[in-house]
């Protein structure tokens, strides 16, 4: 018995030292990341468009009138729980699940994805991800929790990601220096995207920092006449919709270039080759959606920055009559955010603009959309663990779709939000 | 006391002629000092003294960044690299001189590597892209770091010397630019001016 037992503790000795030397870490304090921030905002005008509104913003007016007046709420925004296991020294994973305040608290997994960055032989590096993730566009986000780096609220182009544009896939990448240039190729195979365009299409552009979760819907505005019958008034931005999984894949490939210069420019394609004439039990929809993001980071100053994007994209739906398909929403956006690094902290601005037009049988031009937006920035860091920002967004939008509501086609509305962010 | 002078005149026909004080400074075009270049000085025709072992050598890892950016070391020495941070890091070179790799778990985890071949080391961790170091690994005993752009040589040599300015972002092919200057017995003074390119900009990574 004793034997037994002194050989069951030798076992477990050696397990532990064998996973300490080849770099496991499972489940230990450094391996989880907990993140989230509590705000204040004050916002009046239309219903948010996550109240089923077509209003650009998070917050708006009261639910159950169509406009409402200024008014000043606090709020838990968000709250992050990251895992990050390491599989030895190259492989890890990432699953990040989240809890965030969207009409009540809505939770669920964001990101669950596979990270191989083996040790580089030579100069040309080689990195690879797979599982549930967004892909590399957004050059305001950053960190496993996927958090907004200088803002309180990302772009039009990265709100739409966040809250639709994420995949299941494959991704590859190589990074290599040619002289003094700094070069890296990504590509990616990917599924299940199969509904992205469907917000752009039926609600337009918005700007927020709700994040799309697995198997979690978002809710649409008022549909024209006919798509009331043909359309739910919601859509699983992360569902399977044109067949079995991986029948029809998708792809993005991106390139990113640094000069010798304080500038590094960044192309993307992306293309869900879904079936626009796929529909599911609910009646939800395939979108061919493509679109390409240019994105650029430049230094002005030793402490100023600027990141620039501009996509523009084009997302099918439905059947072709008569030479045109149901829906065809023609899509673009761009915006110019300028940030100054402070002792503690940053302040940013941020303009830009964007637009929808629509060109199909089915969804005409009262759903096309023309606005533009501001967002004014502060950021100052409280210790290791908070940050404190403030952010003032005005927004102008055009679309009048809104009569459908009684709305006038123009809506303008002013949010402020102060947030605390804390982070372990 | 004819001994004593002989072996007085044999230690000093020995010894490379010392000659004064140099100064040099390392600016940008616009005149600002430029932090981390490494200035070497090499006697025309004549060796250089040989590099001191001054130990001991580190570079940590601090807050994902490594300290100091860039180190002079004497071929031969052993540097070490204490992880101090709360995440591991995965310390490499490829360098010609050296190639390592050092699999290091977060906080006081420390291993040392003896670097025995001069040359330029670029070390990086491959999980943490953003982290970055240079070790300039030497047997000149003339090679110092220019901290905030200037650095003083108190025994500098006299004669024919190349002087060297060295910095891992200085846009000519070697990363150097030199000149030979007769050094004399007196303080003098030297300004090179150097364009550097822009370090690594990186997007927003992470995810």
């Amino acid at each position: 018995m004793r034997a037994l037992f002194a050989a069951c503790l030798a076992a477990f000795g050696a397990s532990q030292a064998a996973a300490a030397d080849g770099g496991f870490d499972l489940l230990s304090p450094q391996t989880l990341m907990l993140s989230g921030d509590v705000r204040l905002m004050g916002v009046g005008g239309e219903r948010s468009w996550v109240n089923d509104g077509f209003g650009k913003l998070r917050y708006g007016g009261k639910h159950d009138n169509k406009e409402g007046p200024f008014r000043v709420l606090p709020r838990v925004g968000e709250a992050n729980l990251v895992w990050q296991p390491r599989f030895g020294w190259a492989l890890s994973g990432t699953v990040s699940a989240v809890a965030q305040d969207k009409d009540g608290m809505e939770a669920g997994l964001s990101e669950a994805y596979l990270s191989f960055k083996p040790l580089a032989g030579g100069p040309v590096k080689f990195s690879a991800r797979a599982g549930l993730m967004w892909p590399p566009v957004s050059l305001e986000h950053s960190g496993a929790d996927w958090a907004v780096a200088e803002t309180i609220t990302p772009s039009a182009i990265n709100s739409w990601i966040g809250e639709e544009v994420k995949v299941i896939g494959f991704e590859a990448s190589l990074s290599a220096k040619l002289g003094e240039h700094q070069l890296t190729a990504t590509a990616a195979l990917f599924d299940v995207n199969d509904s992205a365009g469907a917000l752009l299409a039926f609600r337009g552009w918005a700007l927020h920092d709700v994040k799309a979760l697995a198997f979690r819907r978002q809710p649409l505005p008022e549909l024209n006449e006919f798509m009331e019958y043909a359309q739910p008034r919601f859509t699983h931005p992360v569902k399977e919709m044109d067949g079995a999984f991986l029948s029809r894949l998708g792809y993005y490939v991106k390139l990113a270039w640094q000069p010798p210069l304080p500038v590094r420019l960044e192309v993307l394609r992306y293309d869900n080759r879904s079936n626009p004439e796929a529909y599911n039990a609910d009646m939800e929809w395939g979108w061919r959606t493509r679109f390409g993001n240019v994105g650029l980071v430049a230094d002005l100053g030793p402490a100023t920055q600027i990141r620039t994007q501009a996509i523009r994209g084009r997302a099918l739906m439905g059947y072709e009559e008569q030479g045109r398909i149901w829906v065809d929403t023609r899509f673009r956006s761009a915006f110019a955010l300028v940030t100054q690094r402070l002792a503690n902290g940053s302040v940013s601005g941020r303009i830009e603009a964007f637009a929808t037009r629509n060109q199909g049988g089915m969804v005409v031009d009262d759903d096309d959309e023309k606005g533009w937006a501001a967002t004014l920035g502060a950021r100052r860091t409280l210790g290791a663990h908070a940050s404190v920002l403030l952010e003032a967004l005005r927004v102008s939008s055009r679309r009048e779709a809104r009569q459908r509501e009684g709305l006038s086609s123009r809506q303008i509305q002013t949010q402020l939000q102060a947030a605390l962010r804390l982070h372990w | 006391m004819r001994q004593l002078a002989a072996a007085y005149l044999l230690l000093i026909s020995a010894s490379p002629a010392l000659g004064g004080t140099l100064v040099v400074r390392v600016v940008d075009p616009a005149g600002r000092p430029v932090d981390d270049a490494v200035v070497t000085i090499e006697p025309v025709g004549r060796p250089a003294k040989p590099a001191l072992r001054a130990g001991p050598y580190r570079v940590e890892q601090r807050d994902m960044v490594f300290h100091p950016f860039v180190s002079v070391v004497p071929v031969g020495a052993m540097v070490a690299f204490p992880n101090f941070d709360a995440t591991r890091h995965h310390v490499y070179s490829f360098s010609p001189a050296k190639r390592f790799e050092l699999k290091l778990f977060a906080r006081d985890q420390s291993r040392s590597v003896r670097f025995d071949k001069a040359g330029i080391i670029a070390i990086g961790c491959n999980i943490h892209d953003r982290m970055s170091a240079f070790l300039f690994v030497t047997n000149n005993g003339w090679a110092q770091r220019a901290e905030r752009g200037t650095t003083m040589f108190r025994d500098a040599p006299s004669g024919p010397s190349k002087i060297t300015v060295w910095h891992p972002f200085l846009r000519t092919p070697s990363s150097t630019v030199s000149r030979t200057l007769p050094l004399g017995e007196g303080s003098r003074a030297e300004t090179f001016v150097v364009r550097l390119r822009a370090p690594p900009l990186h997007g927003m990574d992470g995810y």
